[in-house]
């Protein structure tokens, strides 16, 4: 059986969404302990955000991926400001957190579709299934998509200057301090709560732009976040919920194998309908709580 | 115009439906702590049992043979049958208990599949893996069209054809407000009971409760599968009221809609249950009918949905014990504690 380029490559961009995405997911469960149903919303609330500007000014596509990553920071920034950090201060447990992530979900979603609906409206666009087309970069006589290119830079820049920030800065010190023991660190003098604020900026900044990246493989529309939270959390889960290096290699390997994987069923002699794509996260996840509950990450990191 | 006495079906109908719902949801979240997001793959299993077999159940017994495929002929059959069942009312009352029957040891076994996890995770993992599995429920009976007739659908005969029109659709409000009653009043009684007590006291402090005695799986296991076959049972009913069954209907937001209800009401006290779904269904009916005379630049079920999340979420910051909140055990002499900044919490004074 050959395996066509086409399919690597795009297992790799997949994976490279799927490591923002489940990096910022574990990001965010690290600073507030909750589950966020949510955080597929984020990456489309990025995404909605770039195709408006595109819209409203006529730029290169990739020029609107800062506007991805704002759009997404500030929502995120929003939900935490505005229900997280309250529900917590009044001692909100952690089911009661899940929920309420669950309601953002549904509020973001029925507010994208009716941001769509006005969308469609006044300026007579695609506001559900659009696409974004790509261009191709000439390097070296090889012919490169600029979505292969452009979203493996992303992942490795954002990645060093996340890198940076926690291992180089103070304000990483103080991060990862209020991460570990938020007590602890509100007494040594640690605004906590600027801390968590500043995480879920960059966390929603991060799915912003994973999302920014899914117009150019599949058709995006606003229920689509909620499609890919499953993938997103076999991820984080894999990696080992607590570990941001566990997350970018779990959204690799749940990547890599879900394209792969549903490539390979959809073929003879199998013939599997590619509608059945979920089960492949869905078994991984599985797999994973039942063989290493600790995620990959156990496997270098000392246990607490 | 809107017909009044459909409405008034239409309500009371959906009324018993989704209070079953929330009764298991109360059940399995308010009195053992379980977060049941999986809710709807339970309540699809009781209508996917109504949908493979009713029709094909009918044409049996009627006597019809089948030609042509399943999925593009299930609606004309159901017909069929419904005619043979307004002569029959014997048949179509066997047809129902039967499906019945089936469905709820159909919800009771996924129960007890779903205890496996529900009493070996965290409650997060717990969460995303039931929503998972209820997702890829319904892409398999959306996908596999021997089963409901994947993306077309399956008819399911009308086994109140017997009664005359009128009588009918009161027969379904009558259906169904009497499971819900039933359904309601075993959580009542589990509720006020000893082993309700028990389910709270496991719920609050889990080691305690062990330590006393308490088989913990046990309990979470049979929970679990009764309030499955509940949500089975409103299933079955729901599959036959509308006379159809989708396997798209049954996406997570009927979960979220459960849930809504529950922590609307307040969740731990089966009064709340009541009063919750009692709150969803008038407005969401409100919304319907106002659908008609308003004009929005966007579709008014999204902005209904929109209002239904905000509501949940302004309920858990600000109202987060519900509507009619959990009372006190009946059998100690206790307050609610509160703490320094008035929120009642959930154990006993000093």
């Amino acid at each position: 059986m050959m395996l066509d380029t086409n399919i690597l490559l795009d297992a790799l961009v997949y994976s490279n969404m799927l490591a923002l995405l489940s990096l910022s997911l574990t990001l965010t469960i690290m600073t507030l302990k909750v589950a966020n149903f949510a955080h597929g919303d984020l990456a489309i609330i990025g995404v909605y955000g770039a195709y408006t500007f595109l819209i409203l000014a006529h730029v290169a596509t990739y020029l609107t991926l800062p506007i991805a990553f704002l759009f997404g920071g500030l929502y995120a920034l929003l939900n935490y400001v505005l229900v997280y950090s309250p529900m917590r201060r009044r001692g909100a447990n952690f089911v009661m957190l899940m929920i309420a992530s669950m309601a953002i979900d549904i509020a973001t979603r029925s507010m994208l579709q009716m941001y769509a609906d006005v969308l469609k409206l006044n300026f007579k666009v695609y506001s559900r299934a659009f696409i974004f087309n790509d261009v191709v970069f000439n390097i070296a006589g090889t012919r490169v998509r600029g979505l292969v290119l452009i979203s493996t830079l992303s992942v490795v820049s954002l990645l060093a200057i996340l890198y940076v920030l926690l291992m180089k800065t103070k304000f990483g010190v103080a991060m990862r301090a209020a991460i570990e023991n938020p007590a602890l660190a509100e007494v040594l003098g640690i605004n906590v709560e600027k801390v968590y604020a500043t995480s879920w900026f960059l966390a929603g900044g991060f799915a912003g732009v994973a999302g920014f990246f899914l117009p150019f493989r599949i058709p995006t529309s606003p229920d689509l976040g909620f499609i890919i939270l499953l993938p997103i959390f076999a991820a984080s889960i894999l990696g080992g919920i607590n570990s941001l290096s566990g997350a970018v290699i779990g959204g690799y390997i749940v990547g890599v194998s879900e394209i792969l994987g549903t490539y390979l069923l959809s073929q003879p002699p199998i013939n599997l309908s590619t509608a059945y794509r979920p089960a492949i996260p869905f078994a991984i996840l599985i797999l994973t709580l039942l063989l290493l509950p600790q995620g990959i990450a156990s496997l270098w990191s000392r246990g607490e | 115009m809107i017909n009044l006495f459909l409405l008034m079906v239409d309500i009371g109908t959906m009324y018993g439906i989704f209070l079953i719902l929330a009764s298991s949801m109360e059940l399995e979240y308010g009195e053992l702590g379980i977060p049941n997001f999986g809710k709807v793959m339970f309540f699809a299993a009781g209508a996917f049992t109504v949908g493979a077999l009713a029709v094909r159940i009918g044409t049996w017994l009627a006597g019809i043979t089948w030609e042509g495929e399943f999925k593009t002929k299930s609606i004309l059959y159901s017909t069929l049958v419904s005619r043979y069942f307004a002569s029959h009312p014997l048949d179509a009352i066997a047809v129902f208990l039967f499906t019945l029957f089936l469905a709820s040891i159909m919800g009771a076994v996924l129960g007890i599949v779903a205890s496996y996890p529900a009493i070996r995770l965290r409650e997060d993992y717990l969460a995303i893996t039931l929503i998972a599995a209820g997702e890829l429920f319904r892409i398999f009976g959306r996908n596999y069209d021997p089963l409901i007739g994947g993306t077309m659908g399956v008819g399911v005969p009308d086994v109140l054809a017997w009664l005359p029109s009128g009588a009918k659709e009161a027969g379904y409000i009558l259906l169904s407000l009497s499971f819900a009653a039933a359904t309601w009043l075993i959580l009542y009684r589990l509720s006020t009971s000893p082993y309700g007590r028990t389910l709270r006291a496991i719920r609050d402090e889990e080691l305690a409760a062990s330590t006393l005695g308490k088989d913990i799986v046990k309990y979470r296991m049979r929970v679990l599968a009764l309030g499955s076959a509940m949500a089975a049972v409103a299933g079955v009913i729901y599959a036959f009221y509308m006379g159809s069954v989708l396997a798209d209907d049954f996406n997570p937001l009927k979960t979220f809609l459960v849930v809504l209800m529950v922590v609307l009401g307040g969740s731990g006290n089966p009064f709340g249950t009541l009063v919750g779904v009692a709150v969803y269904i008038l407005l969401d009916r409100t919304l319907a009918i106002l659908k008609h005379y308003v004009v929005l630049p966007f579709d008014i079920n999204y902005f209904a949905m929109f209002l239904f999340g905000v509501l949940l979420l302004l309920v858990l910051m600000y109202k987060p014990e519900g509507i009619i909140p959990e009372r006190p055990l009946l059998t100690v002499r206790a307050k609610f504690c509160r703490r320094e900044d008035g929120t009642p919490e959930r154990k006993l004074c000093d």
